[in-house]
């Protein structure tokens, strides 16, 4: 009876389903489409957040989706922690803790160790956070815990990995001139933060040689320390036995005083038209200026506007000059990249071939001018706008994401209400916020133009003579050398 | 954060020599998947995945790449990822009957542009009184002409010409415009040699947004900005390959490399035939490869899938059937005789590449070549071990079997550390070949190489886009199900299946090299 039911209802289904096929009845613009909405709220880091009896802050976020664990602590401090003589510290120690084998065990016993468990860990340090991750089998978990602990906690900084690391790492020096993108962005952060600051500094040949055992122990002992730890777990776990079993982990381990906050940069940006030599078909550019702090009021409008200026991808105003309608290059774009103690950066960017470098150029200072002097249309600001609302979600989809937001906002101390009030926030504002942070942020004359490339082939222009290099700060180029990779000397 | 590089990948050898392997197949993940299939031959494969809600990664993938091309169109399939972008009647354009009349107009120019550097500018090319019959610095009087004609209609179709905006028929990057309010991310699309794949990430309740885009693209691109989008794809050659330090000797080792296949030619294409298609020809390709027996879907994420086929049926079904099938890739690779050299000096670090010809992916041996590479790779692997830290003579060395649809290859690559040459490391590595084939990889360095294998078949499925891409790549080359019996087969590779594997292909007739060295001063 049931079964026969079943039938008909099947029966009765099906001339419907023909209907919906008929082509007839797809809409004519996508914007006839009626979408079911799709509510989201931010989820509440304090759901995920522990407190091991040692004071240690656990997010964890447990899902049975796949026999993986995912374990990540972040230190506080990275290249920020550097001494003025020896750039790159932190991140070598980084490296030398994962190369370098344990108190107990040789490097290549370690190594042998983990690989047979077909455990994957990782140490690094950026600029402000040094961070140690694990992925394991959750079969291998204890095994695996303890051999990264045992890593953390002692490692061995081995002689032979530190030469052999030492090598890499010079070679990887000798490439500094090789690629015009690398020059670019180390000649931009000079620039923009001096060249002493962690953001820009890099160690010569000279100071990776003389980098000692006794220093990365030192470096080692100042930021990995469950003092300076929040800890992240992902995967496939139970809540309890895990808080067990890092409690277990961390016992006995000296706490020190977290690590500082990362000094600001003293430098400022000296406006103008900068050059670096590079032999190449295409000139690459940079057109910024120091920008805003991350809790900045202005940050979510700031964002906004960066999305309809060079953000937002084939929407965004960049790439429909410069890309969609000129085809002067294939990639161009801006970035917003506050910092959270000091201000950070704005930059747009484009590659583009040696006679249509200065056309993009104009082209890309005409959209900042204009964004400041004509209000944004209200159809403009919606689409961006709601790419951002829309999108807003994703960077909480996978679990490891959602804990990183966690871990970074609580040790930047990000306000607690950021996340529940940004689309609020957003939706609230309005084409003269815009262009009012667009007139205090983004202002031409306070910027630099960078261009690596082919000077003598760059300079002139078009054939068309739509623009040539004369056309901005006077026509007054300052050249910048390139730089010995190894030294750093300025090169003849 | 949200930072773009559409048409981005344009190749991506590795994903698929690195299908992952299990340890113990009996612990495998299954990935389920459920296949679909409308009535004109457009085949949909969807995996419903709850552990990421509201959001679902979903593209579709046309059975072709640069191998299917010849000598005039190479890079038309990159191309076409260009073109799909630009829209059709309805998105792109306020006006679409005044926008086709642009598109004629402007055709009927660049044909007599083309017809007359094709014929004049390169023979005067050919007889030395020009340095590039392309460079419109070597143009005739009537050549400045008809370009300033082009240039001019091509404005005026943006809406930027004398008639100002109310003149113009496109409308900028609508398609981007469309799903941006919709709120997709990552759109993107890549070409490869085997495969164009186009895929995006849209919220849940989107997904007929999805449907609707794709398949309005599906059916009716109108190939939009034929003309002047050629002169982004230079950019973006210019971008890979002519400005990165080893762009264009890595092009030529491709050449040398393959002597008839179409794996010869670069994805991107070769600068003349970048500027010398015809909108015949993309027509035609239109017609062969991008029908929906040709094509197929793949949906990843959170999802009710009963709900995905009614709107795939809905909308998809008004693909029309190809009238012809592509035609067979019929040009087998040639047997190598003689090994061949290169030897390149420039801005990099003194390294060698040597390349070996193999097996097509799905040949018995490939799963012992990956096997092989496994050995070789990663921090305990030999080549760390004996060139890296044993001889000290490397900063990195690594290798990768890349199994293509028609013919594969092994390459080794490796850097030098200090005062060692490119030649140390090539000989090191033919003695660290010549213990693989002299005696069996120990039992527990197999089981090391295959545990590792296994773990990544799970790792593999921890992002949906990551899911995806190995669908895609699966299914292209040989058929989805091997996502769930390749790790049998991994597992299965024996000591002797791998010194097998590196007695056979390893000749060094076989073997093609090149040697870097950095340029001096």
């Amino acid at each position: 009876m049931n079964r026969r039911m079943f039938l008909v209802l099947v029966m009765s289904l099906t001339p419907m389903a023909v209907r919906a096929a008929d082509p007839a009845k797809i809409p004519a613009r996508p914007e006839q489409l009626e979408f079911a909405p799709l509510a989201f709220e931010p989820p509440a880091a304090a759901d995920y957040r522990h407190v091991l009896t040692d004071g240690t802050v656990v997010f964890l976020a447990p899902s049975k989706e796949l026999p993986l664990v995912k374990l990540s602590i972040t230190f506080k401090g990275g290249g920020s922690l550097d001494p003025a003589d020896a750039p790159g510290l932190a991140a070598f120690t980084a490296q030398l803790i994962r190369e370098g084998g344990t108190d107990a065990m040789k490097p290549t016993e370690f190594d042998e160790a983990l690989d047979f468990l077909a455990t994957e860990v990782g140490v690094s340090a950026g600029d402000t956070f040094t961070t140690a991750s694990m992925n394991c089998l959750k079969s291998n978990f204890d095994e695996s815990l303890k051999l990264f602990l045992a890593m953390l906690r002692s490692p061995g900084f081995d002689a032979g990995r530190l030469d052999t690391t030492k090598a890499q790492r010079l070679a990887q020096l000798a490439e500094r001139n090789d690629d015009a993108a690398a020059i670019l962005a180390r000649e931009w952060k000079r620039l923009a933060f001096g060249a002493d600051h962690f953001e820009a500094a890099e160690p010569t040949a000279d100071q990776v040689k003389a980098l000692s055992r006794d220093a990365l122990a030192a470096m080692h002992q100042r930021i990995v320390h469950p003092g300076n730890a929040i800890i992240a777990v992902s995967g496939d776990f139970d809540e309890k036995k895990m808080l067990a079993a890092l409690e277990k982990a961390l016992a006995g381990w000296q706490r020190g005083p977290d690590a500082p906050d990362p000094v600001a940069p003293t430098a400022k940006l000296s406006p103008g038209l900068y050059h670096v030599p590079k032999d190449i078909p295409q000139g690459k550019v940079v057109i910024g200026k120091r920008s805003i702090e991350r809790d900045d009021p202005d940050a979510i409008p700031l964002v906004l506007l960066n999305e309809i200026l060079g953000a937002g991808g084939f929407t965004s105003r960049l790439m429909q000059k410069v890309r969609s309608n000129e085809g002067l290059a294939y990639s161009v774009r801006s970035t917003i990249q506050p910092r959270v103690t000091y201000p950070g950066d704005f930059r747009a960017g484009f590659e583009s071939k040696n006679a249509t470098v200065a056309l993009a150029t104009k082209i890309v200072m005409d959209e900042i001018r204009r964004i400041r002097e004509e209000l944004v249309s209200e159809d403009e600001i919606e689409t961006a706008r709601r790419g951002l609302v829309e999108t807003f979600p994703r960077q909480f989809e996978s679990k490891p994401a959602m804990l990183q937001v966690f871990v970074n906002d609580e040790w930047t101390k990000r306000p607690a209400d950021f996340w529940k009030t940004f689309r609020t926030k957003l939706e609230a504002v309005t084409a003269a916020d815009l262009q009012r942070v667009a007139k205090k942020h983004l202002d031409p004359e306070a910027m630099a133009i960078i261009v690596v490339g082919d000077w003598d082939a760059i300079a002139p222009g078009d054939l068309e003579k739509r623009a040539s290099m004369k056309e901005f700060f006077g026509g007054k180029v300052i050249h910048l050398p390139l730089r010995d990779p190894l030294t750093l000397d300025p090169l003849p | 954060m949200f930072q773009l590089s559409r048409h981005g990948l344009r190749v991506v050898p590795l994903l698929f020599a690195i299908v992952a392997v299990i340890a113990t197949p009996a612990d495998a993940q299954q990935v389920a998947v459920e296949e679909f299939r409308l009535e004109n031959g457009m085949e949909f494969l969807l995996v419903p995945r709850r552990d990421q809600p509201n959001v679902v990664s979903a593209g579709w993938v046309a059975r072709v790449g640069s191998v299917n091309e010849r000598p005039g169109i190479t890079g038309i399939s990159h191309f076409f990822e260009h073109m799909m972008f630009k829209g059709t009647d309805t998105i792109g354009t306020r006006d679409p009957a005044k926008d086709a009349r642009f598109r004629a107009e402007q055709k009927a120019i660049r044909d007599e542009i083309n017809r007359i550097v094709w014929t004049k500018q390169y023979d005067r090319f050919f007889k030395g009184e020009i340095d590039d019959p392309w460079n419109p610095a070597n143009d005739t009087q009537q050549l400045r002409v008809l370009r300033a004609r082009l240039d001019d209609l091509i404005r005026a179709q943006q809406g930027r010409g004398p008639g100002g905006e109310a003149a113009g028929t496109i409308v900028k990057d609508e398609f981007d415009q469309v799903y941006t309010r919709g709120g997709g991310s990552g759109m993107n699309a890549f070409t490869s040699n085997d495969i164009t794949c186009y895929f995006i990430t849209v919220p849940s309740n989107k997904l007929e947004l999805w449907a609707w885009m794709e398949s309005d693209r599906l059916n009716g691109s109108v190939f939009r900005e034929f003309y002047s989008e050629r002169d982004v794809v230079h950019e973006e050659r210019r971008l890979r390959t002519e400005s990165t330090p080893t762009g264009k000797f890595e092009e030529q080792f491709d050449a040398m490399f393959w002597a008839s296949s179409g794996y010869s030619w670069p994805v991107i294409g070769w600068t003349s035939d970048l500027n010398s298609y015809t909108f015949e020809q993309a027509q035609e390709y239109w017609n062969v490869y991008y029908r929906p027996g040709n094509v197929f879907g793949v949906l990843v994420g959170d999802f009710d899938p009963a709900e995905a086929k009614k709107l795939i049926t809905k909308y998809f079904s008004r693909l029309k059937p190809g009238d012809r099938a592509p035609p067979p890739v019929v040009t087998l690779e040639v047997q190598q005789l003689a090994e061949q050299r290169m030897i390149a000096s420039g801005d990099f670090p003194p390294a060698v590449d040597i390349r070996y010809h193999t097996v097509p992916a799905g040949h018995a041996d490939s799963y012992a070549l990956d096997m092989l590479a496994e050995v070789l790779n990663e921090r305990t692997g030999r080549l760390y071990a004996g060139l890296v830290e044993g001889r000290g003579i490397a900063a990195g060395a690594s290798t990768y079997s890349d199994t293509r649809k028609y013919a594969g290859l092994f390459a080794v690559s490796a850097q030098a550390r200090g005062d060692a040459t490119p030649e140390d490391l090539e000989l090191a590595w033919y003695e660290e070949l010549a213990k693989l084939q002299a005696a069996d990889v120990p039992d527990r360095e197999l089981r090391k190489v295959k545990n590792r294998v296994a773990a990544g078949n799970f790792r593999k499925l921890e992002s949906n886009m990551n899911l995806f891409i190995q669908l895609a790549f699966s299914e292209a080359l040989l058929d989805w199900r091997e996502i769930n019996e390749g790790p049998a087969k991994y597992e299965s590779v024996t000591a002797a299946d791998i010194r097998r594997v590196a007695k056979k292909y390893f000749d060094s007739t076989n073997r093609s090299v090149a040697i870097y060295r950095r340029k001096a001063n």
